[in-house]
């Protein structure tokens, strides 16, 4: 980035010559270094998963949870300052609850999404904020089946089949890239999800991580977004590490 | 033809006065006095319920009346928060359906923002909640025009149920009616529980024929009532049972011939 | 024009009186409540019935609490009121605490606490006779009795609620031995006071209920004593008429 010294970089809500307001590209930056996060789009819900940096031994383990619910059928997973994201999730839960009062019926996930991004790209407009230092993958299910988008610190969202944020997100990306959303199941997709968590952090390896993973299916959570149960969670872990073994094989063959 | 109706023009200025602007405005910064709920306006009648050995029954048929007009007869008006708490609501139809609101907001809260699963809210939760909002909107002389009951388990794991009125006023008992309930249904359902603590001797069977009773009897006897009513039985260790367009059984209105005015009995 | 107004959209209401409020923010449920200070203990009881004009709406609803701090509260009247005030009073004894590394509220601090808190409605009043009971700096018994709205005095023993009127003389008389005489002395010397024990306070207690729940709709079902010495707060249960 070429804009330190120009003064450019110093205010939000002020475009550089070349038409870049830099303020919103260094917040991508405090997301590159977050923990990753995906979001997987399957043909019967939606999988949420995030890479937990233990920043300390003396963390209580399976608490301190990081992926939220905005309703009881959103939930949400993002990288960069969790504060941010807190917030933004309020935003959300506030919207979710103002739409349910007014129309009696769940917000739809688009129209979620679509106020949030609104409400994200408010805080590029003025010079007396400062953009939000997070990028968030949002999914949901609604009445037209599994939604899944992910949101930019500009407020730029898109709708993805497969969504990956955070410092091992490229990584995260070439394995999404290889999956058959036409067919995938939430049951795959949570053993999927915790075997590109785990690649990831091949990133991030200085640290210790723990593996969150949550769901939203009609048919097996009854359309509410919740912690993936104990036993798949087990299996998932088992699978993630069973491939990384191979792969070590493989490996020391060739 | 013109569509808005405030185009229609108003009655007669000369007769009826210049429209008061301040009526629409009332409240803040009004002359004319802040309306708050002086009354209710489709209402439901009784809500009864008992505790047994194991749980708790509650019944409300589906009523809503305007004054004396049945309006609406697919009234829904018990209402589940949580996997065991249901709320029986009489009263304000509209009141209680800003009741569903927030309790829908505070299950929202406590049991699906950021909880792992662990402490649900429990009946005894719900209960005190709705005593402070009741007793606080009656204290803003603003009531929720409403008699409630709460029923499901206390933190112990009981079985737990407890009233509370547009007063805030609260109390419980093992038999608990609201509305013409309580002079109807009551008495038949303290004979089958003639002290409080002894609902550890009732049987589901029990409760639930006692139940239906007194939804009869008030069918029988209360205007504002009707046989077609919803039924929840809230059990421990079992997913709530909710049933709904249960019928009045074992109908008799073969008194009514008897009665002068009604059937064939000349004055 | 018409005095009484309703809330119709045709015509001048601004100069006419406001509107009637028909909400009622009372109501009246009954029970009675009793107070008695000891020499090294004291007593409140309250009967557990609550109702609603003819309405019993339970047999078993306590009226009498333990607020902590060795200390027995009741409100009695308009129960929600009542519930309002005990639950604010028990606020703040756990705040007191916070704020005052865990110190004890003493009698005399609660008894003027809690006139704040009443006083502090006095244009929109609890409607309830509030007592409370426990043992003052010296361990000697003590009760507190108020109005409404905060007026309160130590006494050695009040009762208050729906069948106050009935009981009250009879304490007069009991307790504080009014109207009785030396005998032999021609009504000229009055039997000087001393204390009751425990034992004889607590029949007295009976003996007061079953005859307000004889004479009185709004009272009786059950009797619930609490009785704090040094020792702390213990609680004593006998029916009462169910009629």
């Amino acid at each position: 980035m070429t804009a330190i010294g120009t003064g450019y970089d110093l205010s939000n809500s002020v475009f550089s010559p070349d038409g870049r307001n830099f303020q919103v590209e260094y917040a991508m930056k405090a997301v590159e270094n977050g923990g990753t996060s995906i979001g997987i789009k399957c043909k019967d819900g939606i999988v949420l998963a995030v890479e937990k940096i233990i920043n300390s031994k003396l963390l209580v383990p399976g608490t301190n949870r990081r992926i939220q619910t905005i309703d009881r059928h959103v939930g949400v997973a993002y990288s960069g300052l969790l504060p941010d994201g807190r917030r933004l999730v309020n935003i959300g839960r506030d919207e979710a609850q103002n739409y349910k009062d007014n129309y009696k019926v769940p917000i739809s996930v688009p129209f979620l999404v679509d106020t949030i991004g609104n409400y994200v790209q408010n805080y590029t407009c003025y010079n007396s904020v400062r953009p939000f230092g997070i990028v968030g993958i949002i999914g949901g299910v609604d009445d037209n089946g599994p939604h899944l988008y992910m949101i930019e610190p500009s407020g730029t969202f898109w709708g993805y089949t497969g969504a990956a944020t955070g410092k091992g997100r490229q990584t995260a990306k070439s394995e999404l890239e290889k999956l058959n959303y036409e067919e995938l199941t939430v049951h795959e997709a949570i053993k999927i999800a915790a075997k590109i968590i785990h690649q990831a952090h091949e990133d991030n390896k200085d640290k210790d991580y723990e593996l969150e993973i949550t769901w939203i299916s009609k048919e097996h959570t009854n359309g509410r977004h919740e912690l993936v149960p104990e036993s798949l969670m087990k299996e998932a872990i088992k699978y993630a590490q069973e491939e990384d073994e191979e792969d070590e094989d493989e490996e020391m063959e060739s | 033809m013109e569509h808005n109706p405030f185009k229609w023009g108003r009655p007669d200025d000369a007769v009826y006065g210049a429209y008061n602007h301040q009526i629409a405005e009332a409240g803040v910064n009004s002359l004319f006095p802040k309306m708050n709920t002086q009354n209710p306006i489709i209402t439901g009648t009784s809500v009864i319920g008992i505790k047994y050995k194991d749980g708790v029954i509650l019944a409300a048929d589906n009523m809503g009346s305007y004054g004396s007009l049945m309006r609406f007869s697919n009234v829904e008006r018990l209402l589940t928060i949580g996997e065991n708490t249901v709320v029986g609501v009489s009263g304000d139809i509209s009141d209680a359906q800003q009741l569903a609101r927030y309790l829908d907001s505070l299950e929202l809260q406590e049991n699906v923002y950021d909880n792992d699963g662990e402490n649900q809210l429990k009946a005894v939760n719900v209960h005190e909640y709705l005593t402070k909002l009741l007793y606080h909107r009656r204290s803003q002389m603003n009531p929720l025009w409403n008699a409630l009951i709460v029923g499901g388990f206390d933190e112990a794991g009981e079985p737990f149920m407890k009233s509370v009125d547009l007063l805030g006023v609260s109390f419980s008992s093992s038999t608990l009616a609201t509305g013409f309930g309580a002079h109807l249904a009551v008495p038949l359902l303290r004979q089958v529980i003639p002290e409080d603590k002894k609902y550890v001797d009732v049987t589901e069977e029990q409760a639930r024929k006692v139940i239906e009773d007194c939804m009869r009897v008030l069918f029988y006897r209360d205007a504002r009532s009707m046989d077609k009513y919803s039924m929840v039985t809230i059990k421990k260790g079992q997913e709530l049972k909710f049933e709904k367009d249960l019928v009045v059984k074992d109908q008799n209105w073969r008194f009514a011939q008897n009665i002068r005015g009604y059937g064939n009995a000349q004055q | 024009m018409s005095r009484t107004t309703v809330a119709s959209e045709y015509s001048a209401e601004i100069q006419s009186t406001p509107i009637e409020h028909r909400f009622n923010p009372y109501s009246d449920n009954g029970g009675t409540v009793l107070g008695i200070a000891g020499k090294d203990f004291a007593v409140l009881a309250g009967d557990t019935r609550h109702v609603t004009g003819y309405n019993i709406n339970s047999r078993y609803e306590p009226r009498v609490f333990d607020v902590g701090d060795n200390i027995v509260m009741t409100a009695n009247g308009f129960a929600a009121d009542g519930k309002a005030l005990i639950d604010r009073f028990k606020n703040q004894i756990k705040w007191y605490k916070f704020n005052n590394g865990g110190k004890k509220l003493e009698m005399q601090s609660a008894a003027r606490y809690i006139q704040q808190l009443l006083y502090g409605k006095r244009f929109f009043p609890y409607y309830v006779s509030t007592l409370i009971a426990g043992l003052d700096e010296e361990g000697r018994g003590a009760v507190y009795s108020y109005d409404p709205v905060g007026s309160y005095e130590r006494e050695q023993c009040r009762a208050g609620g729906a069948a106050a009127s009935l009981i009250m003389p009879f304490l007069d008389n009991q307790v504080n031995f009014k109207n009785q005489f030396i005998p032999g002395t021609d009504g000229k010397e009055k039997r000087p006071f001393e204390y009751l024990s425990l034992q004889e306070v607590i029949e007295l207690v009976k003996d007061a209920f079953n005859s307000a729940a004889e004479r009185h709709i709004h009272v009786g079902d059950g009797l619930e004593i609490l009785i704090v010495t040094k020792d702390g707060v213990r609680t004593e249960y006998s029916p009462l008429k169910r009629d």
